[in-house]
């Protein structure tokens, strides 16, 4: 009888928790009937970044229900952060309810291939952002910063800061890491065009993927060139944070020309105290925003460029302040 | 003198079908028609009760399940493996560093099964010869086994290039199945294969009756004359292999080898041995009632997906279901006890 009454009690629970949440989607789903219904999958569901993604989502779903579309986004990642397998189950089971269309932040450029064929075969046009696919034959669209870009205005911001000639250093970040690298290769390849007088160091180091890996390596970077940096440019935050506390540990912090990739409060801290010469900064609100724009259109039957950029921007310690920086530096959040 | 403790567990689980195997069973019948009833009330649903949306439940749910079966057997013995979700990484790495390094996949598959048996004997070794409890061993080896899969994936990802995946890798957890007549994914049925083999050593063997004696009464079981730390060695294993296994299943539907794919996993795996009847104090549990556990988790999961639920409602929900399902288990001791 006991084992009966537990039992019916734990049913209970679920028959109220999925009967609330149900009925609270069903005035949702209401609305979105002639509309579509958009699966978003982030890569984790709790870090700042994510909730700025979110936030843009929902603006692009406001705006075509505004011109008469209405647009469901459905907001789910896996439960565990970084969990491929998790992302995968994720994408198969919006496959198997049958959603419209498909935005997602790819975990792993090839582990996410087969599950995104199968949403294509299904006939769901899937729009990636934030991170590249191996295939790109099965999606629609590529939303993100253009990270070559985003490597040049480092470039730039460095050379002019060093009058057009010195020594730098540029620290890469992890073998196989397709953003990173594209910041590499804008970054050196606008030295070479633009600032011709600017001697590379080095430029063939990895900081491993944590600050504390990175602050090694550069410290390692900084005793074998000693005074002779001039400037240095670290490709993604982790990086960036390693360099700092490296130059901040040989007195070099503040002489140095520093130029680094994605901000936090520290960063930017730092930057206001002039150790930090520039931060290369992406826009999560817009990835989400044309995400979902973009699979609507295609949906709506337009034709979507298959690349679209974000638009990166570069925070100084002169331009920190202003408001189009704190705009980035501060995205909007969902909740 | 084995004989008597055994026949005392015979007698036992003939007792025990109903309630082991039929309890968990019901509860999945009754969460499938909650999800079915609750989308099928949707504006747009309709589309859970569906061959494909089954198809798709049972692989995800398979990884979890091998590796589950081997967590049916130690949680049986009175033991816990806190270290299944990292073995099973530390296996599936293995495994895709063979395949990059060029060896053939029987090799490179062997080699990764071979690494979850080592695991497995390792947690049993250790448990035996130190006397320390499998919870305390399995928190320590669990750490160690992440530590050596990074080490074997040189702190990243193990990318095998893409022909040197076989293609009876990528079919056998494919969510559409290459041949029809077969219904579901080849991995789905050799998991079936394997438990039923698992239930049948657990039931109709000598060890599988030595497993419940260890279980029920350590002491007991020493006294009746059965070599305990052998039996846990054997134990801890042979649920290695079904890690192994499990990490197979894994490295398929990845096609990488990622060193941090099993963290936090040992969870839903130890999850689906309680909410399919197994007890944390030993001597009860069964193969069918885990699968069931299994299940009844990945229902909830894609259930959630297609009613909108968000995802910390999705947590609390499974959090509720393992609680009644110890809860359960209680009373049912207690009435036992009496």
């Amino acid at each position: 009888m006991q084992r009966g009454a537990a039992l019916f009690l734990a049913l209970a629970m679920l028959v109220l928790v999925v009967g609330c949440g149900s009925a609270t989607s069903d005035s949702k789903t209401g609305e979105a009937k002639n509309g579509f219904h958009i699966a978003v999958i982030p890569k984790g569901t709790t870090h700042v970044f994510w909730k700025s993604v979110h936030a843009g989502a929902l603006k692009a779903a406001e705006e075509f229900k505004a011109a008469g579309t209405p647009v469901e986004i459905q907001w789910k990642g896996a439960l565990l952060e970084n969990d491929r397998e998790g992302q995968i189950n994720v994408v198969a089971d919006f496959v198997a309810q049958g959603v419209d269309g498909i935005v997602i932040a790819p975990l792993d450029s090839t582990a996410l291939v087969p599950s995104i064929r199968d949403a294509k075969d299904a006939g769901i046009p899937t729009v990636i952002f934030d991170s590249g696919l191996a295939d790109e034959s099965v999606i629609e669209s590529y939303v993100a910063t253009d990270n070559y870009n985003g490597g040049a205005l480092a470039a730039r911001e460095i050379g002019k800061r060093l009058g057009g000639k010195g020594d730098v250093i540029l620290l890469r970040y992890n073998v196989g890491s397709e953003s990173t690298e594209q910041r590499e290769q804008g970054f050196l390849d606008t030295i070479k065009k633009e600032f011709p007088e600017i001697v590379m160091l080095s430029d063939d180091q990895y900081s491993g993927t944590t600050a504390i890996s990175a602050q090694n390596k550069a410290l390692e970077l900084l005793n074998q060139f000693g005074d002779k940096v001039d400037g240095f440019f670290a490709v993604c935050e982790p990086d960036t944070v390693g360099v700092l506390s490296a130059l901040e540990q040989e007195g070099l912090a503040g002489k140095v020309v520093f130029v680094g990739f994605d901000p936090s409060p520290h960063l930017i801290e730092a930057m206001r105290e002039k150790k930090v010469h520039g931060l290369v900064l992406q826009d999560p609100v817009a990835m989400g925003y044309l995400g979902v724009k973009a699979v609507v259109e295609r949906l709506q039957g337009k034709t979507v460029e298959k690349r679209i950029s974000t638009g990166e921007a570069l925070a100084t310690p002169e331009s920190v302040d202003s408001p189009k920086m704190q705009k980035l530096l501060n995205p909007e959040q969902a909740n | 003198m084995g004989e008597t403790a055994a026949k005392l567990g015979l007698a036992r689980r003939g007792g025990d079908f109903l309630r082991n195997v039929l309890g968990p069973f019901l509860a999945l019948v009754v969460v499938v028609s909650i999800f079915w009833i609750a989308d099928s009330m949707q504006a747009d649903g309709g589309r859970f009760a569906t061959l494909r949306n089954a198809q798709n439940i049972l692989v995800q749910s398979a990884t979890v399940g091998v590796a589950a079966l081997g967590m049916t057997l130690i949680i049986i013995s009175g033991g816990i493996d806190l270290s299944a979700g990292t073995a099973m990484a530390l296996s599936a790495t293995s495994l895709a560093w063979f395949l990059r390094e060029q060896y053939s996949p029987a090799v490179s598959v062997a080699a990764g099964i071979a690494v979850g048996c080592l695991c497995g004997c390792a947690n049993g070794m250790l448990i035996s010869l130190l006397r320390i409890v499998p919870f305390i061993v399995t928190l320590g080896t669990m750490t160690i086994y992440l530590g050596l899969a990074k080490i074997v994936g040189d702190n990243t990802m193990v990318r095998p290039l893409p022909d040197q995946v076989p293609l009876w890798m990528k079919q056998l957890l494919s969510p559409r199945v290459e041949y029809e007549w077969m219904v579901f994914a080849p991995g789905v049925w050799l998991l079936l294969v394997m438990a039923l083999v698992t239930a049948a050593v657990l039931r109709y063997t000598v060890f599988g009756r030595y497993v419940f004696a260890v279980g029920s009464n350590e002491a007991t079981a020493r006294l009746c004359g059965i070599n305990v730390p052998l039996v846990r060695i054997a134990v801890y294993t042979i649920s290695g292999f079904f890690v192994g296994v499990a990490g197979l299943y894994q490295f398929t539907r990845l096609t990488v080898g990622d060193p941090t794919s099993g963290t936090g996993k040992e969870l839903p795996i130890i999850a689906a041995v309680v909410i399919g009847g197994g007890s944390l104090s030993g001597g009860r549990g069964s193969i069918l009632g885990t699968l069931t556990g299994a299940l009844i988790m990945q229902v909830i999961s894609s259930g959630c997906t297609s009613l909108r639920l968000p995802n910390p409602i999705q947590e609390i929900i499974i959090g509720c279901i393992i609680i009644a399902a110890v809860t359960i288990d209680q009373f049912r001791q207690r009435r036992q006890a009496v």
